[in-house]
């Protein structure tokens, strides 16, 4: 029996390119720096050193849709994502902060850099309004650009992540086939 | 003259205002809005000599707002301020009527390189 190979597959899985294959950490860098700067303050730096989330986190996301549908998430400690709210709010910030706020700041952030990330890629995309809460999961590791900054000494994680699960991979030609055709 | 600050945040629009500000434009009436539908309504009632919208907003998008303001007859300058500030944007707020897009992150000189001319 011949196998027809009209390369259809092979083409719809081009057509769905990888995250990684469009931006990358440096410019998702220079993406979150400049809304810091903008949005939090003229010193406050992102300082690209990884290190480890606490346990009590908050993140804030958006989502874009076009030829690559994914999410721009921003993870932080909670009393970080506080502390960025109070930045935000500048001498308008309440004595104290109500979910509410925390949840409009740290999702404006979001809205900004993912703006941004949605701007840098190809094609025409929509952007969704910010979520915030508990990161949405990576549905195919290969598809993520992550980039681990500190801001003000706390740790901070931006992941571009796409939303799809992973292509199916067309299965490698049988090298050593069962000898005698039986299978397992 | 009267500005109406158009967007979902609270928190960006106290961003706005507080640029428009440094920016100094600071003797200003201010009228904000929280998404599109209320700013199309305080268009018609406080009647504002700008409008600085946001785009995504629920409701009504900043966009959806001008074409119903344009679409009324109403022909207050407008402009965006706005993440989306891609080649796309800045081409269908022109076509709709926007006199400019200020992306975000913005800061007081893209607020005078823009606003200088259309506030007095």
């Amino acid at each position: 029996m011949t196998t027809l190979d009209t390369g259809e597959r092979r083409r719809s899985a081009d057509a769905r390119p990888l995250i990684t294959a469009l931006i990358d950490a440096a410019t998702v860098e220079a993406i979150a720096g400049e809304a810091w700067i903008a949005l939090v303050g003229e010193d406050e730096v992102l300082v690209p050193v990884p290190a480890e989330l606490p346990a009590d986190t908050l993140s804030a996301w958006v989502d874009v849709v076009g030829p690559w549908t994914g999410t721009v998430v921003l993870t932080t400690g909670r009393q970080t994502a506080a502390d960025l709210t109070r930045a935000l709010l500048g001498d308008a910030a309440p004595e104290m902060l109500d979910h509410e706020d925390v949840a409009d700041a740290f999702g404006e952030i979001a809205n900004v850099v993912g703006g941004n990330v949605k701007a840098a890629l190809r094609g025409s995309s929509a952007l969704s309004l910010p979520g915030v809460g508990e990161a949405p999961a990576v549905r195919n590791p290969d598809d993520v650009c992550r980039l681990e900054v500190l801001w003000r000494g706390q740790p901070l994680v931006v992941s571009v992540q796409g939303a799809l699960p992973a292509l199916p991979v067309p299965h490698p030609p049988h090298e050593n086939p069962h000898p005698n055709g039986a299978s397992l | 003259m009267k500005i109406l600050v158009a967007d979902d945040s609270r928190v960006m629009r106290q961003i706005v205002i507080r640029t428009l500000r440094q920016a100094g434009y600071d003797d200003h009436d201010i009228v904000e809005a929280e998404d599109g539908r209320d700013a199309y309504d305080k268009v018609q009632a406080e009647k504002p000599d700008l409008v600085l919208s946001d785009w995504n907003m629920p409701n009504m998008t900043g966009l959806e707002c001008l074409q119903a303001l344009r679409s009324a007859g109403s022909a207050v300058p407008f402009g965006f301020v706005t993440s989306e500030g891609s080649a796309d944007m800045r081409e269908k707020a022109a076509d709709a009527g926007a006199l400019f897009l200020i992306a975000k992150p913005f800061t007081e000189e893209t607020f005078r390189e823009n606003l200088d001319g259309v506030i007095a």
